[in-house]
């Protein structure tokens, strides 16, 4: 009974607080550039907006562009699951590991890229195959990312990443070449930019160009919770703690101000690259996930030497 | 007696070998019979075998008899010039063949031991007939010289199983007679058939089929 | 010459690959039943008939026989019936080139079997397996690893490893559909059970380079077979390049083991040899659907150009959801079986470098990473082809005039693809099988291993805990999926409009404004460029200097084996065999010499001898 309740409140807290965390980064963004920006909660406000519209769908398009939405919102939520929020373990870490959410994430987007070419226009096509080109070159450098912070700590199962000893440096490149990993994956400057709806430049975007309302809402909904997965597993591994004591409110406080102040890091320093930094043409993209894999190589070296 | 016999074999075989025209190499070929009849013949006397005078008269039979009554009627049907057509010339020819002696007598020492002349010069000429039956083979450019070849090959087979075992089981023997026999009569047909779809029977047109 | 003893070995590991014949052959029979109808004439079914059961019969021979000299003989009539198979379109010029490919490529392999079973016989005497897997014991290092070359080769072309994969592109399309599908799902995989059976079981791995061979091979199998499927617009020919990196898949799973069998690690050997066996038999259940749906596609059709076809899912309702159960199970998406076979395979390279030390973990990370990098190539080719052929509007008349297919193919179909899910859900019952065919294969005691079942869960005891259950796993998504839809249903009360896909104010969107499959793959060409070298060819026609009428674009990729590797070998040995040409001009008494001249040689030196 107390593991329901736990899976129910982890999966609440994605769903309430993912979309907080992308209004926090948008908000960081604009100060950086010296604007006010929107509220932090302007996500929510979209979400709200969206589900309260109607739905335009195309007629060309089959069931599949129907039960897309549905589909990428419960693996992002079922990834969700995978990951160690509350506790140091997941309520269902025996279902999966880290290889186990990788593929979790790709049955989301496998729907999603089906969908934007389930609509016909070339904008949707443009942004499936993109988007599988991009996944498809960042599966092999996080692979390699995992397969250092599995020699680390002899399991790939999320909840053991935690370890008493110090931190070492491959834990530090690896947690780079993850953040690196993430921004690929979120969508963000500069593989992909989230605020542009440029055909030239847009990949995630084109995909769901065809989408409205509740379903826009949904596939929205999924993108702020893979965000909030990324950061919080790029947080366990390059913050690793020493196991506290949770039964005490002391140890319960410790733990849930670092978990906050390591994710809100994390967000700082995309926002960081995302105004710094200039969105590159696609094909730099390459470039770009092989300099991860290099990354991802020397973690493993760094962790085959025990450093 | 038996060495008078082996050197009319030999005679006859350098007779096939300067043979210009195809009644004279039949005929040769005949007497080269005859020679082997003989010394069957002979060997069934001596041995009184009943198996042995069955060989000796099948040889006759066939081989003295049928097969060169049968190629010459087939010379007679095809209406075929009656020359071989030489790619070696008859003295160049007997050059070839006796060196052949000699290297069939070379590589015959090899087995036989010292003492056995005999056995030795049967060996030989055995060798050099099957190598001459070859010879006449590769050498003569029409079809049917190269069954009379073959023919020629098979006596000195014949040669070489009485000079190594002293005979093959009787019907092996027979087996072989019936062979010769009926390939030659194919080989005939087919001469026949080629000479006339191709109106000669020069083998060395043949290779106009090749693709 | 000793008798042929024709006893069969039906142990764990023959067992299972006739299982697994028998698991894709069966539903392809009935799929035959629709297939073959109003295509052939009824004598040239009853031929096919013929064909396809001496096929399967020769097949189960393969993997049953414990006799080396039968098993060539088995393996022999396997290869012609195939040949027969793909020519059985005798009137398509295309089968006849292909099936000349094939059977060209295929008896080069047998050649490379005999040899090595020659030498093989050369020191037990005989050819049973058992006094084989004796004398083995007494052979010396040198000869075992060129036994093992050779037989590497030899199942290599059949099993179609890069570079001795050319015939399987050629092949496997021009087959009639259920016979590509037996072909891709089960032939292929005897080339594998024959590595198992020759090399593992009965000449025993003695150095870990074999295992490290096969691994960099299969790499190179498993990445140039998907970046070919990719760029192609060849429906069955894409299925039948990802046959080709699937193979590589599987030959991963067993190198591995044989690395670790080198190495004496029990426990990793069994753990890496059932990854890839489980893939095997998936392989053989989502390639066979896939070949069954896409010769639906291709009946109801006409074409097997992805170009041309597409919208088919409004048509061919049931086919529509086949492939794509299918290609998300190649893509290796949970819960599917795909996925559970293809983490097994990660897991294996993971926990192999755990336990190996020094460079041997960097490369075993490398060789992971290598697959991820193949599993999400493979996932964006069947995302085009299911994308491109089924969704989104038909391009052409052919795929408008499409009808679903009649109900015997649905069935051969629909049973494949619900074992696509039933091998995903099952995972930890067949990992317990699968360990028992393993471990008859290597000979290892694997009583007291452990390859967990509690609570439908995949936990691995070497290690740290690691868990995968599928089957909760499907169950939460399902779950969530299930919730989310009704909450989604309760909240949104507005109506759904249906109106045309947004055209940027174009007047008139149609199939001709689509996605093509060309421009699908044109990243991926563009970034394996140095690899597929591909190349243009354009052409304007003009009216007058400022008006260009009309303007063709075609685009190629380079066939790098074929021009790089084959065409040279191919020129060297007819240049070759053009000389050996003037030792035959036809003239026979030419022929008499050389018997002459051989019988004069052998005279004169005969003392030497």
């Amino acid at each position: 009974m107390i593991k329901i309740s736990l899976i129910i409140l982890q999966l609440l807290f994605f769903i309430g607080v993912a979309p907080l965390l992308s209004g926090l980064i948008t908000k960081l963004k604009n100060n950086l550039r010296m604007r006010r920006g929107m509220s932090i909660l302007q996500p929510y406000y979209n979400l709200i907006k969206l589900f309260a519209k109607g739905q335009v769908v195309s007629g060309t398009t089959s069931w599949i562009f129907k039960i897309t939405p549905v589909v990428v919102i419960s693996s992002a939520l079922a990834a969700a699951l995978l990951v160690p929020v509350f506790i140091f373990s997941t309520p269902l870490h025996f279902t999966g590991d880290f290889l186990a959410l990788i593929f979790i994430f790709s049955l989301g987007r496998f729907f999603l890229a089906l969908a934007a070419l389930d609509t016909g226009s070339a904008f949707g096509g443009m942004g499936s195959s993109r988007e599988m080109f991009i996944s498809s070159l960042v599966e092999p450098a996080l692979c390699l990312t995992v397969f250092s912070i599995f020699l680390q700590f002899g399991s790939t199962d999320i909840s053991v990443f935690k370890s008493s000893t110090p931190i070492s440096v491959s834990s530090i490149i690896g947690a780079i070449a993850l953040f690196l990993v993430a921004i690929a994956e979120t969508s963000r400057i500069p593989v992909d930019n989230q605020e542009t709806h440029l055909e030239l430049t847009m990949i995630h975007e084109a995909m769901v160009l065809e989408y409205s309302g509740g379903a826009l809402a949904l596939i929205e909904l999924a993108a702020h919770i893979k965000q909030m997965i990324w950061f919080l597993l790029i947080a366990q591994i390059i913050f690793p703690v020493q196991a506290v004591d949770l039964s005490s409110p002391g140890g319960l406080f410790f733990w849930t101000g670092w978990q906050i102040a390591r994710v809100l890091l994390i967000a700082g320093a995309v926002s960081l690259v995302e105004v710094s930094v200039a969105k590159m043409r696609l094909f730099r993209a390459i470039d770009f996930l092989g300099f991860v894999f290099v990354l991802g190589i020397i973690a493993s070296i760094c962790a085959i030497l025990r450093v | 007696m038996q060495f008078t016999i082996l050197f009319a074999v030999l005679i006859s075989t350098y007779l096939m070998v300067i043979a210009k025209r195809m009644p004279a190499l039949i005929r040769a070929f005949r007497y080269q019979s005859f020679c082997l009849f003989l010394a069957t013949f002979l060997m069934a006397i001596k041995q009184s075998e009943p198996d042995l005078y069955a060989v000796a008269a099948l040889l006759f039979i066939l081989k003295v008899i049928f097969i060169p009554q049968l190629l010459y009627r087939t010379v007679k049907k095809i209406k075929a010039k009656e020359d071989l057509g030489l790619f070696i010339n008859p003295q160049l020819s007997l050059l070839w063949a006796l060196g052949f002696t000699y290297l069939s007598w070379e590589f015959s020492t090899n087995f036989i031991s010292q003492g056995n002349e005999v056995k030795a010069v049967m060996l030989t000429i055995a060798f050099f007939v099957v190598l001459a039956g070859i010879f006449l083979m590769v050498s003569r450019m029409t079809a049917l010289a190269q069954i009379i070849g073959l023919l020629a090959m098979e006596n000195g087979i014949f040669l070489l199983a009485a000079a190594v075992t002293g005979g093959m089981p009787f019907f092996v023997e027979i087996a072989i007679f019936f062979d010769v026999l009926v390939s030659v009569l194919i080989m005939g047909f087919f001469v026949y058939r080629i000479n006339k779809f191709f109106t000669h029977i020069d083998v060395n047109k043949l290779s106009r089929l090749r693709g | 010459m000793e008798s042929l003893n024709f006893t069969l070995l039906l142990d764990p590991l023959g067992l299972f690959f006739i299982s697994v014949i028998l698991l894709i052959s069966l539903p392809s029979a009935v799929y035959s039943l629709g297939y073959l109808k109003g295509e052939y004439s009824s004598a040239k079914k009853a031929l096919g008939w013929f064909l396809l059961v001496l096929f399967i019969a020769s097949m189960t021979l393969v993997v049953s026989v414990s006799n080396a000299l039968v098993f060539l003989i088995a393996w022999e009539l396997m290869s012609l019936v195939s040949y027969f198979l793909v020519v059985f379109d005798t009137e398509h010029e295309k089968s006849i080139q292909a099936g000349t490919i094939y059977i060209v490529m295929t008896h080069l392999g047998s050649a490379f079997l005999m040899a090595a079973l020659m030498i093989m016989y050369k020191y037990a005497h005989t050819f049973d397996f058992f006094a084989i897997k004796n004398a083995c014991l007494l052979m010396p290092a040198q000869v075992k690893n060129i036994v093992f070359l050779l037989f590497l080769i030899g199942f290599g072309t059949k099993a179609g490893i890069v570079p001795l994969h050319v015939w399987l592109p050629y092949a496997h399309p021009q087959a009639p559909s259920h016979i590509s599908s037996i072909m891709s799902g089960v032939m292929i995989k005897t080339a594998i059970y024959g590595l198992i059976r020759f090399v593992i079981f009965l000449l025993g791995v003695n150095s870990w380079w074999w295992g490290g061979l096969i691994l960099v091979l299969a790499l190179i199998t498993c990445l140039v077979g998907v970046i070919y499927a990719l760029m192609d617009r060849d429906l069955k020919r894409l299925l039948a390049y990802s046959s080709v990196e699937n193979i590589g898949i599987i030959l991963l799973g067993v190198g591995l083991s044989m690395l670790f069998i080198a190495k004496d690690m029990p426990y990793l050997a069994i753990f890496s040899l059932i990854a890839g066996l489980y893939h095997l038999v998936n392989h053989a259940i989502f390639k066979g659907l896939l070949f069954l749906c896409a010769g639906s596609v291709y009946k109801a059709c006409g074409t097997r150009d992805i170009e041309k076809l597409g919208g088919l899912i409004k048509k061919m309702p049931q086919t529509a959801v086949y492939f794509l159960l299918g290609a998300m199970a190649i893509s290796a998406l949970p819960p599917l079986n795909g996925f559970v076979s293809e983490w097994l395979t990660l897991q294996a390279f993971f926990l192999g470098a755990f336990k190996l030390t020094g460079g041997l973990k960097l490369f075993l990370g490398i060789c992971a990473s290598l697959l991820a990098l193949t599993g999400g190539l493979a996932a964006a080719c069947f995302v085009k082809a299911f994308g491109i052929v089924f969704l989104a509007l038909p391009r052409s008349n052919y795929a408008s005039q499409a009808k679903e297919v009649s109900l015997s193919m649905r069935v051969g179909m629909f049973f494949l693809a619900s074992l696509t899910v039933v091998f995903g859900l099952a995972a930890t019952f067949i990992v317990g099988w699968l360990a028992k065919v393993a471990a008859a294969a290597t000979g290892i005691d694997i009583s007291r291993m452990s390859f967990a079942l509690n609570n439908l869960t995949l936990s691995l005891k070497s290690v740290k805990n690691v868990y995968l259950s599928s089957p909760l796993l499907a169950l939460i998504l399902a779950g969530l999926g299930f919730t989310v839809f009704i909450v989604y249903r309760l909240l949104s009360k507005e109506k759904t409009l249906v109106d045309n896909t947004w055209d940027c104010g174009y007047y008139k969107i149609g199939p001709r404004n689509e996605y093509t499959s060309t421009a699908f793959s044109k990243p991926f060409r563009i970034a394996f460029s140095f690899f597929l070298l591909p190349y243009r060819k354009t052409q304007k026609i003009r009216e007058s200097f400022y008006h260009v009428k009309s303007f063709a674009y075609e685009t190629y990729t380079t066939p790098v084996f074929k021009k790089y590797i084959y065409k040279p070998l191919l020129t060297w040995v007819l240049g070759s065999a053009r000389l050996m040409r003037r030792l035959q001009p036809g003239s026979i008494h030419l022929y008499l010499t050389y018997i002459f001249l051989a019988l004069l040689l052998l005279i004169i030196f005969m003392p030497k001898f």
